[in-house]
């Protein structure tokens, strides 16, 4: 009788509400602002287009410039096997070491960011501070920074940038994914008298694992390409070798090409791989035991086969077994493939120590507190406010005008590459393996390539930008259109709606969400990689930064400059967070 | 409450607890002696929680006062309480088990209050905390699992394996809230009958918070109702029945239905199905 009386009249009450209060008085507010504020972002792209003068006689020029670099050039080539080894071994070995650094030093960051975990407010403050400053000072610039306390060509500056830089990244999505976790296990731990290490590394850890480590793995794929750029700052490996080629000219050239060939090839080799693991990863939760087995095994686990071993393991002993046999862990195939793999990742890591050539007689000690203290005070040198805030603008435009670029193209490719638009499963994945390659692009890479044959900064610069962001942006388009749910698709087309109706009138409204704070996401990525456009030939903000961070006594322009981007990127990071509430 | 001399190992007194708006305990005295399996009775927000969580100091009392094993619980410090939880263990509806890591490891940290510093996989625990592990695990019938992931356990299982990592901890007092609430009647039988086997065996203190009247009335020495954060009923087990208890709840606020019919729906949900208690209390 209750439920006769009370169940159902909330249903249609709710519906009669909610249609008829709730959201007028809402909608004119926020939502209208909201895509005011988006309007105003694409206005704002289009003229930094036009701004940057993509006119066809610029056009014309630089491609009259590449046709007389190619003509002169040398054809391409490659380094001689044995140093190509070498380049790539000390390459891979530097960010295997970096991202490694930036993993470990994340957990604790993000263990004071998560409010589930984070002892005291003033710790939550301090790990957002850390996730964010490290995001925003570029890893090249950190890496010309150190570079002065070490010998030239040590390896020791590129990890140190990388895995400081990285802090940010991997400890906010770290620090998201522990929030996500289940509290219960913590509390259960607490009751028995854990402390709260114990409840962090017993409960916590071992849920948030896959997480981690996919993260890292993502984290590792963005590091290879940027690793490229380092060797502007003088770290060694391939990097350092195109920059060499590429100062000689014309007969550089050649090489320079081939090494970028190699670096692109490996990017995307490397970014197949990690992606093959995090899919993995994300499919299935890997099981205990040690770290590096846990890694690896959940790196590669097949989920069938593994319930199937321990279907077994269920059977298997109906023997009566005692407790000391138990003692001994049995030999299954699961666990030998977990120890075999995770010495693999042990050895790896030994094998990246020994590649990057890490030696800390390198260190000159006696620079290194100076160093750390010419940062401070910030100041603005011979400069003003006028000019950096000038510059800044410059880099906001770039990373706006290839963000905005890279959103119209990617809206097609992605579309094109998500099941339910796409009007062939042969289309679907043909643009799925495009969008592969193109996120494979190293586009700092790209950059410098077109920079160097067209003789433009910043229009090869957001062209470059824009190609690394179709790859990016497209795929996570075309995953946000797959997410949306299928019910809703079909009902669109029971009414006997067409292919392009469905897609307006029901992918389209539910993706738009994910669409607009997946753009934005892009706008905070390219920001950070215009900054770095000014060390090999771009404009803007980086220019400044590039020269300020050689020289010891401009140190204090470095930490203005980086005070500037920080405050950028939270203004973007702010507009995002609020949209995203807006079109919840 | 008077079967021993003994000095009571738990006793709440005068205690009233407060979140922000709602009145969760209101004046909630009781003791309970060495050995006493005790169940807590009473609907959905009723308290039930909240009291087993002061017991072990998860909760502060607003008002009143906690004493367990003779410590005042809400006077210790960060590094006593520790000590006093690794003596009073835990158990929870829903088991609480990490689900990623062995069922072995999952018992292993209910050593952690004894251990220093952080544990992370089987090697970092001592030998002999191993073995003891399993000892506990052969105790609840689930050695051969030992190595399996702990999500891959039916509930029943799981539940098992938290009360082996509960013995871990070698406890003096076993508190458990609604430890067979998300469990089907065959695996919470199995449960509460190895909780009891325990508790004879070890000596140990029970305080248990259910749903279900029959489990209670078949499982307890001593039942305690609350209501609206109040005790309404404390009576040794052997003076009651059935329908006294439902008579005892209606009886004291007979206005409430609702209640009274959720706490029916409840039952139903559970063992009732079929015998003649909860037709006759609310039809
Ligand atoms: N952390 C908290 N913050 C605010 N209110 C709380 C909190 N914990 C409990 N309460 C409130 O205290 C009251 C008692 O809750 P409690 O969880 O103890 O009930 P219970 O008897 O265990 O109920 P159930 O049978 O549903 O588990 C409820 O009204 C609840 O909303
Ligand atoms: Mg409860």
């Amino acid at each position: 009788m209750t439920i006769l009386k009370d169940a159902p009249p909330p249903a249609d009450a709710a519906s009669a509400d909610v249609a008829a209060r709730a959201p007028r008085p809402r909608f004119p507010v926020d939502k209208v602002a909201g895509l005011g504020v988006i309007g105003a972002m694409i206005v704002f792209g289009l003229h930094a287009l036009s701004s940057l003068d993509f006119s066809w006689s610029s056009i014309r020029g630089s491609i009259d410039n590449a046709t007389t670099t190619f003509s002169r050039m040398d054809p391409i080539s490659f380094p001689a096997f044995g140093d190509l080894v070498y380049l790539i071994g000390m390459t891979v070995g530097i960010v295997v070491l970096g991202t490694l650094l930036a993993a470990l030093l994340s957990i604790p960051v993000a263990w004071c960011m998560a409010v589930d975990t984070s002892p005291a407010p003033w710790l939550r403050w301090l790990g957002r501070t850390i996730s964010v400053v490290t995001r925003a000072v570029p890893d090249v610039v950190l890496a010309m920074a150190f570079a002065m306390a070490f010998a030239l060509g040590s390896p020791i500056p590129g990890i140190l940038a990388l895995g400081i830089h990285s802090v940010g990244m991997i400890s906010k999505l770290f620090a998201d994914a522990i929030e996500q976790s289940d509290d219960g296990p913590r509390r259960a731990v607490r009751a028995a008298g854990g402390s709260r290490a114990q409840e962090f590394w017993s409960a916590t850890f071992p849920q948030v694992l896959p997480a981690w480590i996919a993260t890292v793995l993502h984290r590792f794929d963005i590091n290879l390409r940027v690793s490229a750029i380092l060797g502007y700052a003088g770290v060694g490996g391939l990097g350092y070798a195109m920059r060499i080629a590429f100062q000689q000219f014309p007969e550089g050239y050649g090489r320079g090409l081939g090494i970028a060939i190699v670096i692109f090839v490996l990017c995307v080799v490397l970014e197949v791989v990690s992606s093959t693991i995090r899919r993995h990863l994300l499919g299935t939760d890997p099981a205990g035991r040690g770290i590096g087995g846990r890694i690896v095994r959940a790196a590669t686990r097949d989920r069938s086969r593994e319930a199937s071993v321990h279907e077994s393991a269920i059977t298997e002993p109906a023997r009566a077994v005692t407790v000391d046999q138990m003692l001994k862990r049995p030999w299954t195939t699961t666990r030998v493939r977990n120890v075999t793999w995770g010495w693999g990742a042990v050895a790896l890591v030994g094998a990246s120590w020994w590649w990057a050539d890490v030696d800390f007689s390198q260190i000159h000690w006696e620079y290194v507190l100076p160093m750390v203290q010419s940062f401070w005070p910030p100041s603005f040198g011979s400069y003003d406010f006028a000019v950096f805030a000038q510059a800044m603008l410059v880099t906001i435009q770039v990373a706006f005008a290839a963000a905005l670029l890279s959103l119209v193209l990617s809206l097609i490719f992605g579309a094109l590459a998500a099941r339910n638009v796409a009007p062939s499963p042969g289309v679907r994945n043909f643009f799925r393996v495009t969008l592969v390659v193109f996120r494979g692009v190293p586009e700092l890479v790209l950059a410098i390539f077109l920079i160097m044959i067209t003789g433009l900064g910043n229009q090869a610069g957001v062209v470059a930008l824009a190609f690394g962001g179709i790859g990016l942006l497209g795929k996570l388009i075309a995953d946000s259109f797959e997410e949306v749910p299928r019910g809703v698709e079909r009902a669109v087309t029971t009414t006997g709606a067409t292919r392009n109706q469905r897609f307006f009138a029901s992918t389209w409204p539910v993706g738009f969400r994910a669409l607009v704070s997946n753009s934005l996401y892009l706008v905070d990525t390219n920001i950070r990689a215009a900054t770095i456009l000014g060390i090999v030939g771009g404009g803007g903000i980086g220019f400044y930064l590039t020269q300020a961070s050689t020289v010891m006594s401009l140190h204090g322009q470095v930490t203005t400059l980086v005070a500037m981007v920080v405050v950028t990127v939270l203004v973007v990071e702010g507009v995002s967070t609020w949209l995203r509430r807006v079109f919840r | 409450m008077n079967s021993t001399t003994t000095s009571p190992v738990i006793s709440v007194s005068k205690v009233t607890k407060r979140f922000s708006q709602t009145r969760a305990l209101h004046d909630v005295s009781l003791t309970v002696n060495p050995g006493e399996v005790v169940v807590l009775l009473g609907l959905s927000g009723s308290g039930k929680s909240t009291l087993l969580r002061h017991l072990n100091g998860l909760e502060r009392p607003t008002e009143g006062t906690v004493e367990v094993l003779g410590q005042t619980v809400p006077e210790l410090g960060q590094k006593e309480l520790r000590a006093l939880r690794c003596r009073v263990a835990m158990i929870f509806q829903q088991f609480e088990l990490v689900p990623s890591l062995t069922v072995l490891e999952n018992v292993l940290t209910g050593a952690l209050g004894r251990l220093r510093g952080p544990r992370l996989g089987l090697w970092s625990y001592p030998r002999a905390l191993r073995l003891d592990a399993l000892a506990k695990l052969d105790r609840v019938g689930l050695l051969e699992k030992a190595y399996q992931r702990a999500d891959e356990l039916s509930g029943g299982q799981q539940q098992r394996v938290a009360i082996a990592r509960a013995l871990m901890q070698n406890p003096h007092v076993l508190l458990a809230d609604e430890p067979v609430a998300s469990l089907d009647p065959e695996s919470s039988a199995q449960v509460m009958r190895l909780i009891r086997e325990i508790a004879a065996a070890d000596g140990l203190t029970v305080v248990c918070s259910l749903h279900q009247v029959d489990i209670a009335l078949g499982w307890a020495d001593r039942v305690i109702g609350l209501r609206s954060g109040e005790v309404v009923l404390d009576t040794r087990n052997e003076h009651l029945s059935k329908t006294q208890v439902m008579e005892i709840y209606r009886g004291l606020d007979p206005a409430d239905v609702a209640d009274l019919a959720a706490l029916d729906s409840e039952l139903a949900g559970v063992q009732l199905v079929g015998t003649a208690g909860p037709g006759s209390v609310v039809a």
